[in-house]
């Protein structure tokens, strides 16, 4: 009894020594080597693991920045956004650019109201899969499918279907601009805009590249391409291109000459102090509970 | 037609769903159910509710208060939990050992692994090994009870065909006989009562297609190959093939048990050697293991197999050599 | 014993209401909206203006490339407009708009019945008119019939599979051209077997059409005691199973041989055309006619008996206009498909107009097409027994569900033809095929990058 039990504990002792120095033998030989500085780097990440910088991951990211370095231009983290980047370069002893602070616009306003329903979709309530079968279940071809996809590529939480509306609405706190709801978006409805002084936005809330007319019969908030807005716009930053508005955010200056000429209400103004209650302001409705302020959970 | 109802192709759909299969299942069960009620009586009936009750109850509460799950009692999956774990089990079983082989079959075999379709073995499976486990004397309590009809049976029998060759050897079950056993006869769990009322039911599910026969045929096979050549070689030692095929609850577990869609492998292939290794491992256990049956734990034993063959094993495609 | 595909299938009802009523013509309307797409590959390019006077049978656009086809008026008349006009799926499309003038033709189209047997000997030339009357593929696809039938070089056509096998449930139109126009398929198929180097031609026809079986063996025999260039034409009965008009089982069905994954039915000897694509050549080769007419089936279990009609149509009317002729749009219809309910689309807006590949008007009621709601995979796995391809659904969708392109293409999700077994058979009601249609594109663009590349 005695005997097995010693027997027992040699063995396994001895066995345990020798897988040890197996071990040790093939992780010194197979060793791979590394710049210290990824990990370092690696640490000041949020680790998001989002894939919004345009690598695999974070750790993909911090060997991308280490191997990019001292030019950090084309790093960017949009979740740990500029202070972040300020770390990163402090870690590799570098300077990085300050980039302009973006937010997940959703371009479309075709509400239940606004863009009546012409027939009903039966199938998986993916906006791929919808996409890929027939132009959606309104008149426009264009607008948004409503069927969720930008919701799920979110990793942050920052979008929520409105039961209302039926439109994606972005959380500007939650949003950290990866791009991933533009990347999930099959009708390119979503742009990364810049958050823009005091977060003040002007855009057109529309991609529909249909004739005047036949936007207008499908959606009561279409862009109809009439050009009025480019025409107003003192700072040339308006262009109309296949009967269609948009809005240059680098050149806006936030005017907001446009939003009163338009008739169709298609160019929303978000964020703006509201001075005195006007008429008008009635289309920008949806966009309205984004740009309340949020509190912050945490 | 108010609006026009657009969707991906295909437009028809079969008229078989989740609900109708597992319904099916239930229906094939029925001969065996009745056969057991009319020979073990009240104390069958009371096994069969409490179980049925206390497995549908838990996938209720489970699915509504703790996974927060759309509900899936109506698809009458935890009624065929139910019935099963209840055939599997003596008729004499004490009502809360049949409520705790539940919990274990619904709580812990299905809901922690997710619900229908993800747990990785049988339910009543599960729940009737786990029983036999932690409540041996009880689980092999065969004394027969009074039923209503068939006062004539042996009521004080108190070990199973099996259990009586591993106690006594070959010369403990001579005088069985096999046409009793076929229908009405075999001493054991509930469900094990009729081979024939079993196979009706076999036969049932193969024509309304509900199930395939690879897996149920080549348990069955292997059972009768294997035995059959070691019979050969020392009848006196070992049991004979028919005897093998129609003790021990082989029917029951080789039609309904291990032809469980969620923890048989996929392919035809892969069911046959899914019911190869548990025809051998059955007869392995018997022959040469400590319990005198083995079929709940060779369907286990494969059903952690399943993944690997589902991993080889696949569907022969088009146009691909 | 009866052939059929040896890997999966599914048996649906086949519901052939409309099979006994005969091909009638549809009126002309006073307008036509005729698309520059008719067929796979490039839109075809405009060539008639605004205000142009056109005939029936006249060229109004031109094919766009190799893959393209011509695209002929339809009626005859004035064009009052080309532009963008929705199509069945509610995206723009160029379509011509024509005001229906009189029913005026071109010269030297034979406008009548008498049957011409006698094949043209230059084959060249036959292409040649196949190609100018814009005769494309009418199984569904809308190939352009002249590249199908001028196998690459290299390559050599064993045998012509002609498809009778409308193994789509309610379909009747093929049915009915085998019934009513048996010797001109025949001549048609005679005609590109002679194009295709003088290969065997086999009809290919469900058991449950014994009256097409029947038609068509008597015009193959009338014709071959008759006339020079019938001989190996043949009618092949089978065993009636969906999908057994997907070319690839079409294949395997009458030759007993598979097309390699992501190959040609050419690598393996074979060209399959449907039937209706057989008439369109004979009238394209031997009555100068150009594909501007087809035959599609109104029909549906919601119609009353005397609503039910199989109509001879030209491209470019409106599908409500036709709906209306028809007797009007049922009130139980929920659905309204253009094709079979397996595979055809369903329509989105009934201004659509008829193209060349119009097959039918289906109506189908809430109670039949609506799907139930998505439960838990339970790994029945009758989605793979289904599957005429062999693939293994259930895994195709998990691996789409979860981005893993590699495994995918390892599982062969680019050889699924898209035929809807999957989704018609699973108990659970899993949209199947709405997300593996979606991953097989993607991994077929995947694997055309990387050939691209390489």
């Amino acid at each position: 009894m005695t005997t097995t039990i010693i027997w027992t504990i040699a063995i396994l002792t001895v066995l345990g020594a020798v897988l040890a120095v197996v071990l040790y033998i093939v992780a010194e030989k197979f060793k791979v080597e590394e710049d210290p500085r990824i990990d370092e780097v690696e640490k000041v990440l949020p680790g998001a693991n989002c894939g919004g910088c345009g690598q695999a991951g974070c750790r993909a990211f911090a060997q991308f920045c280490v191997e990019s370095s001292p030019n950090l231009d084309k790093c960017f983290c949009p979740v740990g956004g500029n202070e972040g980047m300020q770390k990163v370069a402090a870690v590799l002893g570098v300077e990085v650019a300050v980039k302009e602070p973006q937010v997940a616009v959703v371009r479309c306003n075709g509400t239940c109201e606004n863009r009546p329903r012409t027939n009903e979709y039966g199938g998986y309530q993916s906006c791929r899969v919808k996409a890929a079968l027939y132009s959606g279940d309104t008149g426009c071809s264009f607008g948004c499918l409503g069927c969720g996809d930008c919701v799920a590529a979110c990793q942050f939480g920052a979008i929520s279907m409105d039961p209302v509306t039926g439109l994606p609405v972005v959380d500007e706190e939650k949003c950290t601009a990866c791009g991933a709801c533009v990347k999930a978006c099959p009708k390119a409805i979503i742009e990364l805009r810049n958050k823009g002084r005091r977060n003040m936005r002007v855009f057109v809330s529309c991609v529909n590249k249909d004739k005047g007319a036949v936007a207008r019969k499908a959606c009561k908030a279409a862009c109809i391409g009439c050009g009025k807005c480019a025409k107003v716009c003192p700072f040339d930053a308006i262009t109309v291109e296949n009967n269609l508005a948009y809005i240059d955010f680098t050149k806006c200056k936030l005017c907001k000459k446009c939003v009163a000429e338009c008739p169709t209400g298609a160019i929303h103004a978000v964020n703006f102090p509201v001075i005195k209650p006007k008429p008008e302001a009635a289309p920008a409705a949806p966009a309205a509970p984004a740009a309340q302020p949020v509190k912050k959970e945490e | 037609m108010e609006k026009l109802l657009v969707s991906p192709s295909p437009h028809l759909h079969t008229s078989t769903s989740t609900k109708s299969l597992m319904r099916d299942v239930v229906i094939a069960l029925l001969p065996a159910v009745v056969v057991s009620v009319l020979f073990y009586g009240w104390s069958e009936l009371l096994v069969l509710g409490v179980s049925i009750a206390s497995c549908v109850l838990l996938e209720y509460v489970i699915t509504k208060y703790l996974l927060h799950k759309p509900c899936s009692v109506g698809d009458y999956s935890a009624v065929v939990t139910g019935l099963l774990l209840a055939l599997n089990l003596p008729s004499t079983t004490p009502w809360w050992i049949v409520f705790i082989g539940a919990v274990v079959a619904i709580g812990v075999a299905k809901m922690t692994f997710g619900g229908l379709g993800q747990n990785l073995f049988n339910p009543a499976i599960v729940g009737r090994v786990f029983l036999l486990i932690s409540f041996p004397a009880q689980m092999t309590d065969w004394t027969r009870p009074q039923g209503f009809i068939g006062g004539g049976l042996d009521s004080i029998s108190g070990a199973t065909p099996l259990g009586l060759a591993k106690e006594g050897g070959i010369a403990a079950i001579e005088g069985l006989d096999y046409m009793d056993m076929l229908f009405y006869n075999i001493g054991g769990s509930a469900g094990e009562l009729s081979a024939i009322a079993l196979i009706a039911g076999f036969i049932y599910l193969l024509c309304r297609r509900v199930i395939k026969p690879y897996i149920t045929l080549s348990i069955l096979a292997t059972v009768a190959i294997f035995s059959g050549i070691f019979w050969a070689i020392d009848p006196a030692t070992y049991t004979d093939p028919v005897f093998n095929l129609l003790t021990g609850g082989l029917l029951l577990g080789s039609i309904f048990m291990a032809t469980d869609y969620v923890t048989s492998p996929m392919s035809n292939w892969g069911g046959v050697i899914f019911g190869v290794g548990i025809g051998l491992i059955t007869m392995l256990i018997r022959y040469f293991g400590a319990y005198p049956e083995g079929v709940s734990f060779a369907i286990l034993i494969m059903n952690s197999v399943v993944p690997l063959i589902n991993k080889v094993c696949h569907a022969k495609k088009y146009g691909r050599a | 014993m009866m052939k059929t595909f040896s890997i999966g299938g599914i048996h649906p009802n086949d519901s052939k209401i409309s099979k006994d009523c005969r091909i009638e013509v549809l009126p002309l309307p006073s307008k036509v909206f005729i698309s520059v797409a008719q067929h796979l590959g490039a839109p075809a390019t405009p060539v008639v203006k605004v205000g142009d006077q056109v005939k029936v049978g006249q060229v109004i656009a031109e094919p766009a490339g190799f893959i393209s086809a011509y695209v002929h008026s339809s009626v005859s008349g004035t064009v009052k407009s080309i532009g963008p006009r929705k199509d069945l799926a509610g995206n723009n499309m160029t379509h011509i708009e024509i005001d229906v003038e009189g029913d005026e033709w071109v010269e030297g189209v034979d406008l009548t019945d008498t049957l011409v047997t006698a094949i043209p000997e230059d084959n060249k030339a036959i292409l040649d008119k196949i190609k100018m009357c814009g005769v494309v593929g009418l199984g569904g696809a809308t190939f352009p019939a002249h590249v199908k039938l001028c196998p690459p070089p290299g390559k050599k056509a064993d045998c012509l599979i002609l498809n009778g096998a409308e193994c789509e449930p309610y379909l009747t139109s093929d049915y009915r051209i085998m019934l009513e126009r048996s010797r001109e398929i025949v001549v048609g198929a005679a005609i590109m077997k002679q194009v295709l180097g003088g290969c065997p031609a086999v009809i290919g026809i469900e058991e449950n059409k014994p009256e097409a079986i029947k038609a068509m063996t008597e015009a193959v025999a009338e014709l071959q005691k008759s006339a020079k260039g019938y001989d190996g034409i043949s009618v092949m009965t089978l065993k009636k199973k969906y999908p057994q008009g997907g070319e690839k089982q079409l294949i395997d069905a009458v030759m007993g041989r598979q097309v390699k994954s992501m190959g040609l039915p050419i690598d393996v000897g074979a060209v399959v055309q449907n039937v209706a694509t057989s008439l369109a050549v004979y009238e394209a080769v031997q009555k100068n006619m150009p594909l501007i007419t087809n035959v599609l089936t109104v029909t549906g279990d919601c119609l009353p008996v005397e609503k039910q009609h199989n109509y001879k149509f030209r491209i470019g009317m409106p599908l409500s206009y036709v709906a209306e002729v028809a007797g009007g749009v049922p009130e139980q219809a929920a659905k309204i498909i253009s094709g079979g309910p397996m595979m055809g689309k369903a329509i989105a807006n009934l201004e659509a107009t008829t193209v060349k590949g119009s097959s039918s008007l289906l109506y189908l009621t809430a109670e039949q097409t609506v799907r139930g709601a998505e439960s838990a995979c339970i790994r029945c796995g009758k989605c793979a027994d289904a599957c005429p391809m062999g693939l293994e659904p259930f895994l195709l969708n998990k691996l789409a569900r979860n981005g893993m392109m590699d495994e995918l293409e390892e599982n062969a999700v680019q050889d699924c033809i898209e035929c809807g077994c999957c989704l018609y058979s699973c108990p659970a009601n899993i949209p199947l095929l709405d997300i593996i249609r979606l991953a097989k594109g993607d991994v077929i663009r995947i694997i055309r990058g990387r050939s691209a590349k390489s």
